[in-house]
């Protein structure tokens, strides 16, 4: 039975384990059970998809901000490791529900998925506000995100400005079929090519499912079939940089304008450099802002508009500098 | 040689109970039954996954397309139920998948011949994700019938239908694999594969069998899956093979089989559960999760590799 010493080591171990991870972040153990005495604080959680890129930092700068901007109110920010964990976020939203926040700011990894999370909370009485992503929740406070339609429209706007007033073939390159906020964005650019710019005749639309290496060859597939092709609009960034690698292969750097969406740092700086003609920006942090404040205004009773436009702005090489910083 | 002592499942429970211990002190919200029905039915996937990879585990292989498995039964079952097909049908449909996925591992190993279950289930994990994400053209299904969510993702007497279902897989897989010759065989052939073909035991067909019935796990876990998010997603599971080897070897069955049973299992599971569960109510960010699970599994086998050593020179 020596067996057990080691046994209980390894478990005092793995405690020890637990708790050094807890330790890391947590700002709120509150082992005493008299800390409800204490001067009530709102807690308020920001769940995202992810956190493991700039968007969703930003986004958790502007929740930051606003639970700053009001005392007592604390805010904790977590996401799955991935986008794609979808259960991940699942599990996420009923632990936080159980903790006793009062109100969740959800990005919904999995719109039709999390549904039966979010109705949980509501039950509870947890208002639940959404941001980035629309889901078909009835009980929810608002949705706060970017009009892709409209942005789609001002891309088409960049771009007739890019290529000016002469008569002009341009091509769109989609993202995955089905996708709500990609679509959205190609049928604002056809609608806004159709009714706004006489000019330009949209000759050519493939998807490139939103992935860099697709973008490459749908534009090479684009400029086989259309040499005169004289400006593109990629739906975001990663497709709008390969369709650039494609025409620059062809030697045809600025003379093809190509406008993208997200005004990523890699797309921002092409943009300096000349080689894009602009990207479409969102604003993360207004969504994590309006977000919070929504929550806010819905706790105390406050009438919340049920559809929050957080805006796009056009990134050209005149405006960059403060999306480089 | 199959049932271990009492005291191998010791270390498990014994760290089971001091994370409990340990959370209900840092976090008032931890141990109200609320909270607790919750861990159990957040658990009750990942449990039934384990309780497949156990299988397995015993007869010292690994099954690494579970994950996929239970994405591509979902999409199934999902689009069945979708198009009107009855519940219990697609239901059924999906556990027979899922079973035919898991013997078409076995036969890999056992008829082609492929050196290592490693091998064949990482070719199974490729074909199972790139068939649920063409059948489902990478959109999830939703619109699934109001009934299905209802019960098996409701409640029996106030405990939550998940853990219903998970509680009845693991009390016949206890018996399957304690009483009958059939698991016996299982952990003969974990034990020492040639002695086993000596003793007569057939171990192709019962190879073949302990990776079906990891098949049937997962077409059972993503029965439940689809309830808990009401829909089929083609990237469900995506990674859940190893939550689920995490389970099984922190619940003290040895990667060189012969090793392992059902309640250690368990254990591991909610081990899991537990620490994902408290760190959430802690606010610990996601990537420190990873860290301490981490920390957890090479601790546990660290545990395993220092009983054995004690078990050797006592």
């Amino acid at each position: 039975m020596k067996g057990t010493t080691w046994i209980g080591w390894g478990a005092v171990l793995m405690a020890a384990g637990a708790l050094a991870g807890c330790r890391g972040s947590s700002e709120n153990i509150h082992p005493d059970p008299g800390a409800s005495v204490q001067p009530k604080e709102i807690e308020i959680a920001l769940v995202t998809k992810a956190m493991d890129s700039e968007f969703w930092l930003v986004m958790a700068d502007g929740a930051k901000a606003a639970a700053a901007a009001r005392p007592g109110v604390k805010l904790s920010i977590v996401a799955p490791d991935r986008e794609i964990n979808i259960d991940q976020q699942v599990t996420i939203l009923e632990d936080q529900t159980r903790k006793g926040v009062k109100a969740l700011v959800v990005s919904p990894a999995g719109s039709a998925q999390i549904l039966s999370a979010l109705e949980q909370a509501t039950q509870r009485g947890v208002p639940v506000i959404l941001v980035d992503t629309d889901a078909p929740f009835d009980k929810k406070v608002t949705y706060i995100g970017t009009n892709n339609r409209r942005g789609g429209q001002l891309a088409a706007k960049g771009l007739a400005e890019a290529i000016g007033s002469a008569h002009a073939e341009v091509a769109l390159i989609s993202g995955v079929p089905g996708n709500e906020s990609q679509d959205e964005r190609a049928l604002g650019f056809i609608d806004a090519v159709a009714s706004e710019y006489p000019n330009l005749k949209l000759v050519a639309q493939q998807p490139g499912n939103s992935e860099r290496a697709l973008g490459l060859t749908v534009m090479e597939n684009i400029l086989t079939a259309h040499p005169n092709v004289k400006g593109v609009f990629a739906t975001n960034d990663q497709m709008a940089l390969g369709a650039m690698e494609a025409l620059e292969a062809r030697g045809l750097r600025g003379k093809v304008k190509i406008v993208g969406f997200d005004a990523t740092k890699e797309a921002v700086q092409a943009t300096v450099d000349g080689r894009l003609a602009g990207s479409v920006a969102q604003n993360p942090f207004l969504m994590g802002q309006r977000g919070v404040e929504a929550a806010l205004a819905a706790l105390d009773g406050k009438p919340v508009e049920k559809r929050i436009d957080t805006g796009t702005e056009l990134v050209t090489a005149a405006n960059a500098a403060k999306y480089l910083k | 040689m199959s049932r271990s002592p009492w005291w191998q499942q010791l270390a498990p429970l014994l760290g089971l109970f001091l994370l409990c211990l340990v959370l209900s002190l840092a976090s008032p919200h931890f141990l109200t039954v609320d909270n607790l029905l919750n861990v159990l039915r957040q658990s009750a996937i990942n449990a039934i996954l384990a309780l497949g990879q156990l299988v397995v585990i015993i007869t010292a292989g690994i099954d690494l397309s579970i994950g996929s498995v239970v994405g591509l039964t979902i999409v199934v079952l999902t689009l069945l139920m979708r198009h009107g097909v009855p519940v219990l049908l697609a239901a059924a449909v999906a556990l027979a998948l899922g079973t035919a996925i898991g013997l078409i591992n076995g036969l890999l190993l056992t008829r082609l011949r492929l050196p290592h279950p490693f091998i064949s289930t990482l070719g199974t994990l490729n074909v199972a994700r790139g068939a649920a994400l063409l059948l489902a053209g990478g959109v999830p299904i939703s619109g699934l019938p109001p009934g299905f969510r209802e019960v098996v993702a409701g409640s029996l007497l106030g405990v939550p239908m998940p853990v219903v279902i998970a509680a009845l897989a693991y009390l016949v897989m206890h018996v399957f694999l304690g009483r009958t010759v059939y698991g016996r065989d299982l952990y003969a052939i974990g034990g020492n594969r040639e002695a086993a073909r000596l003793c007569g035991i057939p171990v192709d067909r019962r190879l073949n069998l302990a990776y079906a019935l990891s098949g049937a796990s997962a077409g059972l876990a993503a029965i439940v899956l689809a309830a808990r998010m009401n829909s089929g997603f083609p990237l469900a599971g995506t990674g859940a093979e190893l939550d689920a080897i995490a389970a099984v070897i922190i619940g003290g069955a040895s990667f060189f089989g012969g090793v392992g049973t059902v309640g250690g299992t368990l254990i591991g599971a909610l081990i899991i559960g537990f620490l994902r569960n408290g760190l959430n109510l802690l606010d610990v960010s996601a990537f420190w999760q990873m860290i301490v699970i981490g920390v957890v599994i090479v601790v546990a086998v660290w545990i395993d590799v220092l009983r054995q050593r004690v078990g050797r020179t006592a």
